[in-house]
């Protein structure tokens, strides 16, 4: 049994060995005298090994790298990140302990569910980390074989509740499919999943014909040629999936743009210092090819929009303003 | 191949190191595998993908090795896997015989995770494309037959279980609708949104109650009533435990296997199997071993089966597979139907681990039986304090939200309420786990299909497990009407 104090010595030798790397210059010029004196927390509020939390558990890794600072990861669930959103938003304090690890679901949870008690707005964004243009995939097998996503949509509009599609309801599984149906005037039979990921299975399985979901869900199977992408709902065609066409492209539209996007917000009111100092912390390890190596590898994709951006809280809240227009034209906000 | 990978220092080293873990948190009521998981993921971005992998699986297999010594010693569930341990498990403890459980949670934990294993081994990518076929409509009758076999180990009166079925389908309709988004009995806070927290119903009702009850009779001083007799299991267990094990064994696995499955249901059907098969089912409950045998093969096997949707087509069944495909995806592979051509190392490495790792908390859960049951000595007012503690450091721990603690406290005075007035809650717990399942399958089977409840009958393997569960429902009343016992209800 002597192994194991051994093992651990290992393994705390290897951890240790990896938070000593070099401070980036840049960030060590903006720490303020006075912080961080303790560890700071961010603050996930997905459960452990979701998308979200690996995202957040790298991004501590390399900020610890650039910063020497000591940095834990705090998974806040519950409610399907309302616990965790309403925490950051309305009880974290804004000392530059709590830094919030979150996605653009935040906004939907603050318009529609959060009843006024809390608001985006009492978050703000300090760094861009990355994003997920939401996918439609198509078996290779099957009634719908070899079709584009276009010629699906109109079997879909002369056989209405014949083209099964998969959704999460009340999200923007459900919203793209709801916004397309609005334009086209197709309708789909609507599945109800709990994410993308049963969503695609359900393809596999022959139960359903189109399913949507994230790059990192379906790429097993398409490299093993059972599924195949069919449309991708963001602004740009994206690098691993050069050839699969945007729904912007087919439609000519610019509003087809569905994406997880992933960014740091701190609770509203922190000191002007602190702020930068963090955000330029998370902004730097965020320019390491490792860090980037490791989201590719996750199937994420920088919008170099928001990754070029110089003001990336304006952008942020803009695209949390365009959410909102839809949520006032489809009746679910007043 | 794989036993070639997995054959060095480093990498056996890590797969003790998990093995140990895993026991710990196995044995740590309300710490689970899946938050020391989380917690060890980022230090296996450093490792090699065959280390890492090894190590955190090991934890997963590991928990469930040590979630039923707590189970025996003092009827508290280490994690849900092991609620069904408790049963005969904690009445064999009581009767001094808390080394055979012991002994035999490990032995079956080990055959069947074993036996598992290969069935792994040789059918991987078979088992995986008979997986996928199961859709809605299918996992609807999983559900409903998963149902039916809870009937049978309701132990006393039928009246009183169905009762606490019920209140479990109640339990779990509190949350999120999962067809249109809409909430359901949250009472306007965000805590329930995301519905109760099932560790904090397992650890409150049948951690939290079992101390309640426990402090009407602190004054007596141990809960050890009589000597302890023999630390292995005798001749007369092995024969008794072995066709239960070897059953368990299968139903863990096709159900670790299946989307609606896992560990949990599986180590609850195993019970209500060997219950249903037992020449004299009215030993079930008062410490029969078979009872231990072969829902912790159960539980076990479940694990290995999971490994397969999770590695061939990288579905992950429960938080914790999910929890390993990310340590995967981070080193840089994608599981899926390529996986095993294009990284055969990975796949077989992880696979000997695994056989290794199970012969090393073979070896570890062994020798620790006879210090385990010395642990039934320490007195009530030193032991549970204690393990009120953890229990509430690991439910904390698992969301950091402590409305959490104040549902697990709630539930503890249910359970207690529950046990004063002789309610079994075992049902109320598999009704709770099974209930989201049901629904969503039965939701989405109605939305797929243009002929209404047809669908059922219309796809073969929906229509053959509604039909078995038919069958064996026809049984249970019979069965009930035939040997009421006396003075019930």
């Amino acid at each position: 049994m002597k192994l194991i104090p051994a093992l651990l010595s290992l393994v705390l030798a290897a951890v240790a060995a990896s938070a000593s790397a070099q401070v980036a210059p840049q960030v060590a010029k903006l720490k303020p005298a006075d912080f961080p004196k303790e560890p700071i927390e961010f603050t996930v509020v997905y459960p452990a090994g979701g998308g979200m939390d690996l995202t957040g558990r790298l991004l501590a890794k390399y900020t610890e790298k650039v910063s020497g600072d000591k940095i834990m990861v705090n998974n806040r669930t519950g409610g399907a990140g309302m616990v965790g959103h309403a925490y950051l938003a309305s009880q974290a304090k804004p000392d530059g302990y709590t830094v919030g690890v979150v996605a653009n679901l935040l906004f939907g949870d603050a318009m529609l569910r959060a009843q006024g008690k809390w608001s985006y707005t009492d978050l703000e964004p300090i760094a861009y980390i990355n994003s997920d243009p939401l996918t439609w995939v198509a078996s290779t097998e099957g009634a719908y074989k070899g079709m584009t996503a276009k010629q699906i949509i109109q079997i879909a509009k002369d056989k209405p509740g014949t083209v099964r599609i998969a959704v999460v309801p009340g999200s923007m599984w459900e919203y793209l499919v709801e916004q397309i149906e609005a334009n086209t005037g197709a309708k789909f039979l609507r599945v109800p999943f709990q994410g993308g990921g049963p969503g695609v299975i359900a393809l596999l399985g022959g139960n359903v014909d189109v399913a949507q979901g994230f790059y990192g869900e379906f790429r097993g199977h398409m490299e093993a040629g059972k599924l195949t992408p069919i449309a991708i709902a963001s602004n740009e065609r994206t690098p691993f999936l050069k050839s699969t066409p945007t729904f912007n492209e087919i439609y000519g539209s610019k509003d087809y743009v569905w994406n997880i996007f992933r960014f740091a917000a701190v609770p509203k009111g922190m000191p002007a210092d602190r702020k930068a100092y963090l955000g330029a912390a998370i902004q730097a390890a965020m320019k390491a090819p490792e860090l980037q190596a490791e989201y590719s590898k996750l199937g994420a994709y920088f919008d170099p929009q928001l990754t070029n951006s110089t003001n990336v809280a304006a952008e942020i809240n803009a695209m949390a303003g365009r959410e909102r227009e839809f949520y006032v034209r489809t009746g679910r906000l007043k | 191949m794989g036993f070639t990978v997995i054959l060095t220092p480093a990498n056996l080293a890590f797969c003790l190191l998990g093995s140990v873990i895993g026991t710990l948190v196995g044995v740590l009521p309300g710490i689970g595998p899946l938050a020391a998981l989380a917690l060890l993921l980022p230090v296996t971005f450093q490792l090699s993908a065959v280390a890492g992998l090894a190590m955190l699986a090991a934890i997963f297999y590991g928990a469930m090795y040590g979630g039923s010594t707590t189970s025996i010693l003092v009827n508290i569930p280490g994690e849900a896997a092991s609620v069904v341990t408790t049963l005969d498990g904690h009445a064999m403890a009581r009767q001094g015989r808390a080394g055979a459980a012991l002994g035999m949670a490990a032995i079956s934990s080990f055959v069947a995770g074993t036996l598992s294993l290969v069935a792994l081994t040789f059918f991987s990518p078979l088992l995986a494309n008979l997986a996928i076929r199961f859709g809605p409509p299918e996992n609807f009758g999983l559900m409903v037959m998963g149902l039916v076999c809870t009937l049978y180990m309701i132990s006393g009166s039928k009246v009183k279980g169905v009762l606490m079925m019920a209140l479990g389908f109640l339990g779990a309709i509190i949350g999120m609708d999962i067809v249109n988004g809409t909430e359901r009995f949250t009472l306007g806070t965000v805590n329930l949104t995301g519905g109760i927290e099932i560790l904090s119903v397992v650890i409150g009702l049948f951690g939290v109650s079992e101390i309640l009850v426990n402090c009407e009779s602190i004054t007596k001083n141990t809960m050890l009533a009589e000597k302890i007799r023999g630390l292995w299991p005798t001749v007369a267990d092995w024969r008794a435990s072995w066709k239960p094990m070897m059953r368990g064994s299968g139903l863990g696995f096709v159900f670790g296997l299946l989307p609606g499955g896992g560990p949990v249901t599986a180590s609850f059907l195993s019970y209500a199997m060997e219950q249903r098969l037992a020449k004299d089912p009215s030993r079930f409950g008062k410490g029969a071993i078979e009872g231990v045998a072969g829902p912790e093969a159960a539980n076990n096997a479940a694990v290995s089966g999971g490994m397969i949707p999770l590695m061939s087509l990288g579905i992950p069944g429960n938080a914790v597979t999910a929890l390993l495909l990310g340590a995967l995806v981070i080193q840089g592979v994608q599981p899926g139907p390529l996986f095993i051509a294009q990284r055969p190392d990975l796949f077989w490495g992880v696979v000997a681990s695994m056989y290794v790792g199970n012969v090393f908390l073979l070896l570890l859960n062994l020798p620790l039986v006879g210090l385990w049951v010395q642990f039934l000595r320490v007195p009530y007012r030193v032991l549970f304090p204690l393990i009120l503690l953890l229990s509430i450091v690991g439910t904390y721990s698992a969301n950091k939200n402590v409305f959490d603690l104040w549902v697990m406290i709630g539930f503890g005075v249910f359970g207690y309420v529950l046990r004063k007035l002789m309610y079994d809650f075992s049902p109320y717990l598999i009704a709770f786990v099974l209930a989201p399942l049901l629904e969503q399958s039965l939701r989405q089977s109605l939305v797929m299909s243009p002929d209404g409840m047809l669908i059922f009958l219309q796809r073969p393997i929906a229509a053959a497990l509604i039909v078995i569960s038919l069958v064996l429902a026809v049984f249970v009343f019979r069965q009930r009407k035939s040997s009421i016992p006396e003075g019930d209800i």
